[in-house]
């Protein structure tokens, strides 16, 4: 019995030790289950998509009905020139949403619990937000950081402003996953551990509230990777439609 | 079917969607969603000008001085940050 409520969050190896100059690139827990959601991605889709019935089953309504929520959810914030990039921020969602849920499932492990996976996407997103700005207006992509209306005394100050605010934004993105994630399993794992602690005479109240916790991660763990993709929207669109 | 009657319904069905996203626009269903960004938003632009003012110190060996100013430029940023998504959310 694992009593530290931390250990569920440990990546060890498996299999042998794989290394490429100092780097290790070993198949980890954390490997695996990116994979596992990966290809229940793909399944899903594939068997989605293969013969499209005027009356869907039940895979082929859950493929189309994720289709139109991320279709709609760009259209709303992004307008329709983000159209072109619909593909990336669908596997984008659908992957977040799927390390969030495989979660939930008990001895599972957490992808998206991990600071460093969560900023590895933001950061990647950052970068092709900022790249397809400057691609798109050149130059002009810096006048962002220049608020229009303002007085030239306050010019620099604003501009150092403009420029933390814009560079918060991969920290606050990948900061927001990981921590709901965490926290949530982390709560999830002590509330289990005063279960066994208490015993059958007072484990029923942590019980309760480890069920009605387990039903707030499901929709943490929704709304997480929906919040995760209505930014990245959002950020599209300020890079494609520059009015500041 | 000749050209022009498919072309001028293909506008038509055009006028349609840009008409039917302009109304989607008005009832934003993400108003759970957007109330989650508010609190990283303020620490994650406190956090990085905090990083900024130090790796200026770092460089110029200044210490306490860039750090001490970036930060309170970065609460400015995260503080203009938080209006300008909670203006967002109010559109």
């Amino acid at each position: 019995m694992a009593a530290n409520p931390m250990t569920q969050f440990n990546v060890y190896r498996i299999g042998p030790e794989i290394k490429v100059g100092a780097f290790d690139i070993s198949f980890t827990n954390a490997s695996l289950f990116m994979i596992i959601s990966s290809v229940a991605i793909l399944l899903i889709f594939n068997l989605g998509s293969k013969k499209s019935s005027l009356l869907p089953n039940k895979i082929q309504l859950l493929a189309e009905l994720s289709y139109t929520f991320v279709s709609k959810m760009i259209s709303d914030t992004a307008g329709s020139k983000a159209k072109p990039y619909f593909a990336f921020i669908f596997s984008l969602f659908m992957f977040v949403l799927f390390c969030n849920m495989f979660g939930m499932i008990p001895y599972t492990f957490t992808v998206t619990s991990h600071i460093i996976v969560t900023f590895v996407l933001a950061a990647f997103i950052f970068i092709g937000v900022t790249v397809i700005g400057f691609m798109k207006h050149g130059f002009g992509y810096l006048k962002l950081f220049v608020p229009s209306g303002v007085p030239a005394v306050l010019l620099p100050l604003i501009v150092v402003i403009e420029i933390i605010s814009y560079l918060s934004r991969p920290v606050s993105l990948s900061v927001r996953l990981f921590a709901n994630m965490m926290a949530g399993h982390t709560m999830m794992k002590v509330f289990g551990g005063f279960v066994i602690s208490l015993g059958i005479v007072g484990g029923w109240l942590p019980l309760s509230f480890s069920v009605a916790l387990t039903g707030l991660e499901i929709l943490v763990a929704f709304l997480q990777a929906y919040v995760f993709a209505i930014l990245t929207c959002i950020y599209l669109n300020d890079a494609l439609n520059l009015h500041h | 079917m000749p050209k022009d009657q498919f072309k001028t319904r293909l506008e038509i069905a055009k006028k349609k969607i840009l008409k039917k996203n302009h109304h989607n626009k008005d009832d934003n269903p993400s108003s759970i969603g957007t109330a989650f960004k508010l609190s990283t938003e303020l620490v994650a632009a406190v956090a990085v000008g905090t990083i900024i003012g130090f790796i200026f110190d770092q460089t110029f060996g200044t210490r306490p001085w860039f750090i001490l100013i970036f930060f309170f430029v970065g609460v400015v940023a995260g503080i203009t940050n938080v209006i300008r998504s909670a203006k967002n959310m109010q559109k």
